[in-house]
């Protein structure tokens, strides 16, 4: 892309509508290109007028607090249950060993021909049950995970595509609800990111379990996110799409099981 | 924005003073209800956070830049998410109109904003905000409207400019 022809896109880029292909490339012109990156700024300014112009609404009480919690965990300051998501995603990242091993033989209902493998794999999962639990009341004492209520599923790249993952739900009538995902092997490039996890129930309803907007060095990462309100019940799919919408890894947990 | 980088409680409470409220207010305007509009504000901080290292004060002001992040993430949010393939269209009287600043509370950038928008027409401040808040790309723009693309893309252009230069001329001492 040469500068012209950046150029007669960048005022679409200021006011958020060039179309994700056309963003991704002239970005990567920009990156290299001080003139156009002096442009794309002027105009980026002068669309975010229209943002400060509008009448300030109220901000509800206690957002602050909210959002500082959120960076500061985010941060992995002391204090933060930094400690536990990482424990946690170390339960997961066993359970993916797990399924490589036949975990998912079992959700299949297959458990008969894999029985050794089965075995092992159950024994496996409850270990790491059990370790999520002694987790969870390190942090919330009192808080109880019960095995009856916790469901696993495995992420798997849609044709054509790579990478992998799974996926654990808590599904409580007690305790707030959540999701854990853990991915691997994600195409980090600019176009694809953010990553965002949706869970999805029989009625094609979505709920945003969170967004993966940074991979490690093979494309992996871990998100959890509690639900303060809603219900995970029924919502078995998940699905990762990226940011341009396009579906990168999808499965199923079975909440029956 | 180091003191950001570190997660310093500080540096985003300082953050968060003076940038949520313009913040909140344009997801409360894109998304249409306050908790998709908290929910936007909390990830643009935590993104802000992530992307603080790459924040270069010489290509554009932090207010700015959070603004970039915020109106990507409303869009982004409306066009996957809710199956919408743009934010719900903007009437005519909805167009921010150009008004005297608040008594109390009045946010720096508002009344600049203000000031640089009066140099529009009210033809070039529709156009602006069938595309910031409405979502509509040039070509539809173009094609509603049956004119040229390319006489689209130059209105926003010269719109744009023109909001550059007001708010540069409101700058200079």
């Amino acid at each position: 892309m040469n500068c012209l022809e950046v150029r007669e896109l960048l005022p679409e880029l200021a006011v958020g509508v060039l179309a994700p292909e056309d963003r991704e490339r002239v970005e990567r012109h920009l990156r290299s290109c001080a003139g156009c990156r002096k442009e794309a700024t002027d105009l980026g300014s002068a669309a975010a007028m229209f943002a400060f112009a509008l009448e300030p609404a109220r901000v509800p009480q206690g957002l602050g607090d909210r959002v500082v919690a959120r960076v500061r965990r985010a941060a992995g300051a002391p204090g933060t249950p930094r400690r536990a998501r990482m424990a946690a995603a170390a339960v997961v990242a066993a359970m993916v060993a797990v399924a490589s091993l036949g975990w998912g033989a079992v959700m299949a209902g297959r458990a008969d021909r894999f029985a050794e493998r089965a075995e092992q794999a159950e024994r496996q999962q409850a270990e790491a049950l059990e370790r999520f639990q002694r987790i969870l009341a390190g942090v919330i004492p009192g808080q109880e995970l019960p095995e009856d209520q916790t469901y696993l599923g495995r992420l798997a790249p849609v044709a054509g595509g790579s990478g992998g993952g799974a996926v654990l739900q808590l599904v409580s009538p007690t305790i707030q609800d959540f999701a854990m995902v853990i991915v691997s092997g994600l195409d980090p490039a600019d176009g694809s990111m953010p990553y965002r996890v949706q869970l999805v129930n029989a009625g094609g309803e979505v709920l945003r379990a969170g967004l993966i907007d940074e991979l490690d060095a093979d494309g992996g990462a871990e998100m959890f996110h509690r639900f303060k309100t809603a219900d995970l019940t029924g919502y078995t799919a998940v699905n990762v799409v990226d940011a341009t919408g396009e579906l990168v890894l999808s499965g199923a947990v079975d909440q029956s099981a | 924005m180091e003191g950001l980088l570190a997660g310093n409680e500080e540096a985003v409470r300082a953050l968060y003073a003076r940038f949520a409220r313009p913040i909140f207010t344009l997801g409360l305007r894109l998304l249409g209800s306050a908790e998709a509009a908290e929910e936007l504000t909390q990830d643009v901080f935590l993104a802000a956070w992530r992307k603080a290292a790459r924040f270069d004060p010489s290509r554009g002001r932090l207010s700015t830049w959070l603004m970039t992040i915020a109106h990507n993430l409303a869009v982004d949010r409306l066009r996957r998410e809710t199956g919408v393939t743009r934010p719900r269209l903007i009437l005519v009287d909805e167009i921010p109109e150009i008004l005297g600043p608040d008594e109390d509370e009045v946010l720096m950038e508002r009344d600049v904003a203000i000031r640089a928008l009066a140099s529009l027409s009210d033809a070039e401040k529709r156009l602006l905000a069938r595309a910031y808040f409405g979502g509509l790309t040039a070509r539809e723009i173009a094609e509603a409207d049956h004119i040229p693309l390319g006489t689209v893309k130059t209105r926003l252009r010269t719109a744009l400019i023109k909001v550059r230069r007001a708010n540069q001329d409101k700058e200079r001492p």
